[in-house]
């Protein structure tokens, strides 16, 4: 029983750790644009897709598949960038929330009519289980736990000591006062798109070896799980984003194990309303942004 | 000199155009000179890998009878829409190829829950919806003298499926406890309603039950549920795109070899099988047809498909195939297209399928056999073919 309990658990942080690396771009992005990313879930298809690309295409190793999937998106994301995303700077919500809903359908119907519709195979990754005080647990999902810490880790020292990292910050917590010192609001709204679709791409190429399955429309269910993530979390809070990311997970994990796997999905917005009903703004909206 | 345009003059000149739209259609329709068939499908969504088949099938048919001078000197011409696998895509899907695009007959769906939602559609239209992969053993109840008239199926239905998989695994493999893991949809609901009705001939008995969104991609949890629970075998009907992620999300639980997959996901696809052998070694499965099936006709099939798609067949592809040509036989045997006409023909049709000679009961329903088979080191291997008359309830 206590087994079974723990081992559950031991899903769910797997889980959460996918979740938590999309959903802390998601909420980097709309600190700096004060907008929520629609398409966020597209970059984690276009990362998997390069991948998968990578390995059936040029019989490519998995590591390699890695680095090429999140380089190719972060190219679509320097010129979604610059075409979409650093006009919603400052623009009403309702600005941001079409423009991102639109780049959701043309990234995702390019890559159906490129690669047409139907399911894929990804090959590649590490899915044979390893036994670790008496669970087990495939290696690719310590992979996942582990990469998730290091980009965490990662996250906290670049925006407390990068320049980048700072302005960001900065950014995040009042626009007006940055463009009057001199930031380069729109250079920082930029680079913090860039980052955030990269780590959406990374969060699916560790993720597909054990999912399996690519296709065009997989970028929209990781969406919907990531949406009650960050407001959770305080929207714009890197910290709270994971803390709800495990939150998520763990729930998740045991509600499919003791309730059903048929109610897994209603989960992420149940807790986001006993959340709200209990912290309207969100379990760390006190603290500041990043 | 100015029009005077009265509120009564409007809406007479409104309907009288809308008449007009409506005749030229209609003669559009029969003057076309060709057949207008519409087949709904997934195109896209989860269960697009379907849709894709299903339409390779059909016009790999289609280029067949054209090839052959047609049918009554018409050539067939596939009209596609995309059901996405959801019932209210489904229906528009349908309503459009009706009403725009006025198919003479329609092909449809892959999935139990869009066929059930095409059904009035097809039937307040007037127009054949032939179903061709749909297994809910509803769609047949409410067809033929139990309501639509305008509907048939080409295909076995679950309930014989259910109780043919629980037979051979429990007489020839002693099964008895079962964990289910199931798609979350009309076929799969229905499946194990079915499996119920039947568990006790066979005293075994479900341990855990869980359905699945389409879609999923963490199964983790239930199989660590399923390997404690104590079942012998996951009674699983889903769809095929699931099934290569539950067999390697099985190796990484440890229950790869030791619990088999019973039931239909496409078990034997060869894709399937290489993403995760050691989970499919030993998974059973009824189906209404696959490529190993032993038969001069079928053997021609998945010859020229893979010549021409340089890919296996599987089961929706032939199920479409077969069921273009019945269609056009039962036009060819009506030797006209009128609707009424071509549905008499099907009432009454002897076609020499793959699988078998096709007849249509009073509920429209195909008397067609399943298949048996067991995934053997690596392969299906069949066990044989079984049918049985279906208990329509009263």
């Amino acid at each position: 029983m206590v087994y079974t309990v723990i081992e559950q658990v031991v899903n769910g942080i797997v889980s959460g750790s996918v979740y938590a690396i999309v959903a802390v771009g998601m909420t980097m992005i709309f600190g700096v644009l004060r907008a929520i990313n629609f398409a966020h879930g597209e970059y984690y298809m276009l990362g998997t897709f390069g991948a998968w690309f990578a390995i059936d295409y040029f019989d490519l190793p998995y590591p390699v598949a890695v680095v090429i999937g999140v380089v190719a998106t972060a190219v679509i994301a320097v010129v979604v960038g610059n075409f979409v995303m650093q006009r919603i700077v400052g623009a009403p919500a309702e600005a941001g929330v079409l423009a991102t809903l639109g780049v959701a359908l043309i990234l995702q119907n390019t890559i159906i009519l490129v690669f047409g519709g139907s399911y894929k195979f990804f090959s590649g990754g590490y899915i044979e289980p390893v036994t670790l005080f008496g669970f087990t647990l495939a290696e690719q999902r310590i992979l996942i736990i582990i990469v998730g810490l290091i980009v965490f880790v990662g996250l906290e020292l670049m925006v407390t000591y990068s320049r980048i990292g700072k302005a960001m910050r900065a950014v995040s917590q009042n626009i007006e006062c940055c463009a009057v010192v001199g930031i380069d609001v729109r250079h920082v709204a930029l680079w913090t798109f860039i980052l955030g679709a990269g780590l959406a791409a990374l969060s699916g190429v560790l993720t597909a070896p054990v999912n399996v399955s690519v296709y065009g429309g997989m970028g929209e269910l990781i969406t919907f799980k990531t949406l009650p993530i960050i407001i959770m979390g305080g929207l714009g809070n890197v910290r709270g984003t994971f803390v709800a990311a495990m939150i998520l997970g763990i729930a998740e994990s045991l509600v499919a194990t003791y309730v059903g796997l048929q109610f897994r999905d209603t989960v992420g917005f149940a807790t986001l309303m006993l959340v709200l009903m209990w912290r309207p703004h969100g379990l760390f909206s006190a603290q500041a942004r990043f | 000199m100015t029009i005077d345009l009265s509120r009564r003059g409007f809406c007479i000149g409104t309907a009288l155009l809308g008449f007009q739209t409506i005749s030229s259609g209609v003669l559009a329709r029969s003057e076309d000179g060709t057949v207008k068939l519409g087949l709904v499908a997934p195109m896209s969504g989860p269960n697009a890998r379907y849709g894709s088949f299903s339409l390779r099938g059909a016009q790999m048919a289609a280029k067949e009878i054209n090839g052959a001078g047609g049918v009554g000197g018409r050539k067939i011409n596939i009209m596609a829409g995309d059901s996405q696998g959801t019932p209210v895509e489904g229906v528009s899907a349908t309503r459009r190829l009706i009403d725009q695009d006025q198919v003479d007959f329609i092909i449809g769906d892959v999935s139990s829950s869009v066929t059930l939602a095409m059904q009035p559609v097809a039937e307040d239209a007037g127009v054949l919806l032939l179903n061709a992969a749909s297994s809910n053993p509803k769609i047949t109840y409410k067809a033929g003298v139990g309501g639509f008239k305008w509907t048939y199926r080409n295909y076995p239905t679950d309930e014989n499926r259910a109780l043919i998989v629980l037979q051979y695994a429990a007489e020839k493999k002693g099964f008895t406890k079962y964990a289910v893991l199931s798609v979350d949809t009309d076929y799969g609901r229905a499946a194990i309603e079915f499996t119920k009705k039947y568990l006790p001939r066979f005293k075994s008995q479900i341990l855990t039950e869980d359905y699945y969104k389409e879609g999923e991609v963490d199964f983790r949890s239930v199989l660590s549920k399923i390997r404690d629970s104590g079942a012998q075998a996951i009674i699983m009907y889903g769809n095929a795109d699931s099934t290569p992620i539950v067999g390697r999300q099985m190796i990484e639980v440890g229950i790869a070899g030791k619990i088999p997959l019973i039931g239909n996901a496409e078990f034997n696809t060869a894709s399937t099988i290489k993403a995760a052998p050691k989970a499919l070694e030993g998974a059973i499965e009824a189906a209404a047809w696959l490529p190993a099936y032993d038969s001069e006709k079928s053997r021609a099939f998945v010859e020229k498909f893979t010549a021409e798609f340089r890919e296996a067949p599987n089961n929706h592809a032939y199920v479409h195939w077969e069921t273009v040509h019945l269609l056009a036989k039962a036009i060819e045997q009506a030797q006209s297209i009128d609707r009424e006409k071509v549905r008499t023909a099907l009432s009454n049709i002897h076609y020499a399928s793959a699988v078998g000679e096709v007849t249509f009961d009073d509920h429209n329903q195909a008397r067609l056999p399943m298949i048996l088979l067991e995934i053997e080191n690596g392969k299906p291997a069949i066990k044989g073919a079984y049918s049985a008359d279906i208990d329509y309830p009263k």
